[in-house]
């Protein structure tokens, strides 16, 4: 799924953020991505999202490479990814529904097969009661769910979830793994990054990068 | 394309966003672009005209004669059978001065007043020649040095200058159609440009979900191609209008310009001008799109 050999990356400003990755996540792996804040847990994301290529090594994402790729593989690519951004970036001035529609429109399906699927995955985060909400109007918690939903409806062999569980109580953010979760099967792989490692610390079945100052170390249990 | 097809209502809906989003520079970019398209469909217009007259006039070889009082209808008939041998010469007839004034009187209709302040007739008895319009110069030479011709009038000069009005108009018109391109294709990439700028966050968020270019850049496509259209529906109105106006005060006032059919101007109008902004709002929105391009 992801293959990552002598990976770093720099950033223009010449901060170091990632140093020496080497990462061979397969499909279906549940993976938890820690570390502390600026540690490179979002630029790998966008890494493996083809937003930020490879300054040295290689990096290749679902079997194409994300460095030296056209724009068009690049897109290719990314409509195979569902992502939760970790500002979510929802589309300011449209409904709940509306914004898990255009996540789909480019994908091949019928309008009817796209309001069809948009309305389940809405079901499924518990959010079919604000279908029709403006999302500027949702709570930070339902403003999460609908980009879950985005991300899931597109049925992608990949969810990428930055940070899905900042900003919420206990609870809440139990509730957001758990459902993260469940999308995870042998076809698709689910990543997530979080502060919270006390929440993670019980999962059996995964596998935990940490990162610290761009560098990883991976374990896996189960 | 497959896609592309299912989602034709979402790209029509996003197009009236995008329109609404900034609707009052819309509807100016509307109302300019119309009037540019109209400034070209008049010069258009005036050219077709003057090519016509061009034509007509052409077709008209014609010269008159006007000879000398002194002469017997005896010499007259003399003089007719000289002109009538002159090489280039299809055919001729005399008009006398009463049907010289009874052919203005028809020209001046309503005006013909005016040739009763006169006396006695003033106009004078002429012949009309007809001749092969390409050796037209030197058969009006030899004309002029048959004996008891007095005066060749002939309409060369006034041909002259309405080719050379023509040609000037046909330059201006080439200008025109530079200017209203260039014009139009501005106006509207900078609206393009305008509307993806107030776009930007979305169309960002498009690309990281992997939308293809098409797919965001279509809606503003339709948008470009939809308001030049209708700056040109607005300009191909306001040319109707114009032409039959012009048509109802002109056909009046000057009724022996030859003037082409008003059906066939209008047809012209409404055929070009919108085909021209069709056109004019692809290359303007692509222009204006490029702006999306930089980075995936
Ligand atoms: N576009 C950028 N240009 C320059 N430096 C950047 C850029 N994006 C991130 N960085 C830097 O790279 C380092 C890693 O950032 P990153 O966003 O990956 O951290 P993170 O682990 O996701 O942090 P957080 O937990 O706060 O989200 C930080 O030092 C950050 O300042
Ligand atoms: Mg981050």
């Amino acid at each position: 799924m992801i293959i990552a050999n002598n990976l770093s990356l720099v950033y223009p400003d010449k901060t170091q953020a990632l140093i020496d990755v080497d990462l061979n996540i397969k499909a279906g792996e549940l993976v938890y991505i820690t570390g502390p804040s600026g540690s490179g847990k979002t630029s790998l994301l966008k890494l493996f999202m083809g937003i930020e290529y490879p300054s040295t090594g290689s990096l290749s994402v679902m079997g194409k490479p994300i460095k030296n790729n056209s724009k068009g593989n690049i897109r290719k690519i990314r409509r195979n990814i569902g992502p939760v951004f970790q500002e979510f970036k929802l589309i300011k001035g449209r409904t709940s529904l509306e914004n898990v529609m255009i996540g789909m429109r480019f994908l091949g399906l019928t309008p009817k097969c796209i309001k069809k699927e948009a309305n389940e995955a809405l079901e499924k985060v518990g959010l079919g009661h604000k279908k029709l909400s403006k999302v500027e109007h949702l709570s930070w918690g339902e403003t999460q769910r609908v980009a879950i939903a985005r991300a899931v409806a597109r049925k992608p062999s990949l969810i990428l979830a930055d940070e899905p569980t900042g900003n919420l109580d206990y609870d809440n953010a139990i509730n957001i793994l758990g459902l993260l979760k469940s999308f995870r099967n042998e076809n698709t792989t689910v990543i997530i990054t979080t502060h919270a490692t006390h929440l993670i610390m019980e999962e059996q079945n995964a596998t935990f990068i940490s990162v610290d100052g761009g560098r990883i170390r991976i374990e896996r249990k189960g | 394309m497959r896609s592309f097809l299912f989602n034709m209502g979402y790209f029509i809906k996003e197009s009236g966003r995008i329109i609404r989003l900034n609707l009052l520079s819309n509807i100016f970019s509307v109302i300019g672009t119309g009037l540019i398209l109209l400034l070209l469909g008049i010069i258009v217009t005036g050219t077709s005209v003057g090519n016509r007259l061009v034509v007509m006039l052409n077709e008209e070889a014609e010269v008159n004669a006007y000879f000398s009082k002194e002469l017997t209808s005896e010499e007259v008939e003399q003089l007719i059978e000289k002109i009538t041998n002159l090489d280039g010469v299809r055919a001729l007839r005399i008009v006398d001065e009463d049907e010289a004034k009874a052919s203005m009187q028809e020209i001046l209709g309503e005006e013909a007043k005016i040739l009763e302040l006169f006396d006695d007739n003033p106009f004078e008895a002429f012949i009309e020649i007809r001749i092969d319009i390409e050796v037209m110069n030197s058969v009006i030479e030899e004309l002029r040095g048959v004996d008891g011709i007095e005066y060749v009038r002939d309409n060369q000069e006034i041909l002259e200058k309405i080719k050379d009005i023509t040609y000037a108009l046909e330059i201006l018109g080439y200008l025109m159609i530079a200017a209203v391109g260039i014009t139009t294709v501005i106006i509207l990439s900078h609206m393009i440009r305008q509307g993806i700028y107030n776009n930007k966050e979305q169309i960002n968020t498009l690309k990281l979900l992997g939308s293809p270019g098409i797919f965001i850049g279509f809606p503003y496509i339709l948008t470009g191609v939809f308001l030049t259209l209708l700056g040109g529906i607005i300009a191909v109105i306001a040319m109707v209008l114009l032409i039959n106006g012009a048509y109802n005060s002109l056909g009046a006032t000057i009724p022996f310009i030859p003037l082409p059919p008003k059906d066939e101007l209008i047809t012209n109008m409404v055929l070009w001008l919108p085909v021209l902004s069709l056109i004019l709002g692809f290359f303007g929105s692509l222009f204006g799109l490029s702006s999306i391009g930089e980075k995936s």
